[in-house]
């Protein structure tokens, strides 16, 4: 998914985990994918630079889209479609 | 997951609670089976008490403070998340237990799950397809 297409997700759960080192970005994204519907997006916001890896392969893993990471300044977003 | 918990010192407990969570995290069964010194923080009262270091024990306040800084879960709340996410079950050495005062369920902080003898360990690691020694 290209840039443009990632800014103009509107999630419909978004984690924000930029408050906790690894592994709270992951345990937080474990937690809010159990409240969304098959099909949903979330949105986890993440400070942790070894989220960035974390986050795709688990969610690829546990039969979740990864859509893609969008880079802010000093945190970035990354968006998953719940499987 | 098979986890033998060996260590009861503050570092090692952090690492395991991280490994556990990030286990918990994948859904994993997972087993841990507290061993010798690390039965001591799970013995009721002792829970605040651990704060030595395995490694390097001269970094101890470095250690500490980059915890807070970073805004690390501590230890037991490690293991908690873990509980609450998956299927984790804390099982006490009876020996281990004994060492450092706990002999009954209600001698244990309540993330333990039941006390229980060096077979069972050893049956659950023959059939882990992960197992630790921490």
């Amino acid at each position: 998914m290209s840039t443009e297409e990632l800014i103009a997700i509107e999630a419909d759960k978004t984690v924000d985990a930029r408050g906790t080192a690894c592994p709270g970005p992951l345990l937080e994204a474990k937690k809010a994918i159990g409240t969304i519907s098959s099909g949903q997006i979330m949105e986890v916001l993440s400070a942790d630079e070894g989220t960035k890896r974390d986050i795709p392969k688990w969610a690829n893993k546990k039969g979740h889209e990864y859509l893609g990471t969008i880079e802010e300044s000093g945190y970035f977003k990354i968006y998953l479609k719940k499987g | 997951m098979t986890m033998a918990l060996f260590s009861g010192s503050i570092d090692k407990l952090t690492g395991a609670g991280v490994i556990l969570s990030g286990a918990a995290a994948d859904d994993m069964d997972i087993d841990v089976y507290v061993l010798l010194m690390a039965a001591r923080a799970f013995v009721k009262g002792n829970e605040n008490k651990i704060d030595g270091l395995s490694e390097y024990p001269e970094l101890k306040e470095e250690f500490l403070n980059s915890l807070e800084t970073l805004k690390v879960s501590t230890w037991i709340e490690f293991f908690g998340m873990a509980k609450e996410l998956t299927n984790v079950k804390i099982h006490i050495c009876s020996l281990a237990g004994k060492m450092w005062g706990g002999e009954k369920m209600e001698d244990f902080i309540d993330l333990a799950d039941d006390i229980c003898g060096i077979g069972e360990y050893i049956t659950s690691a023959q059939e882990a397809d992960v197992h630790l020694f921490i």
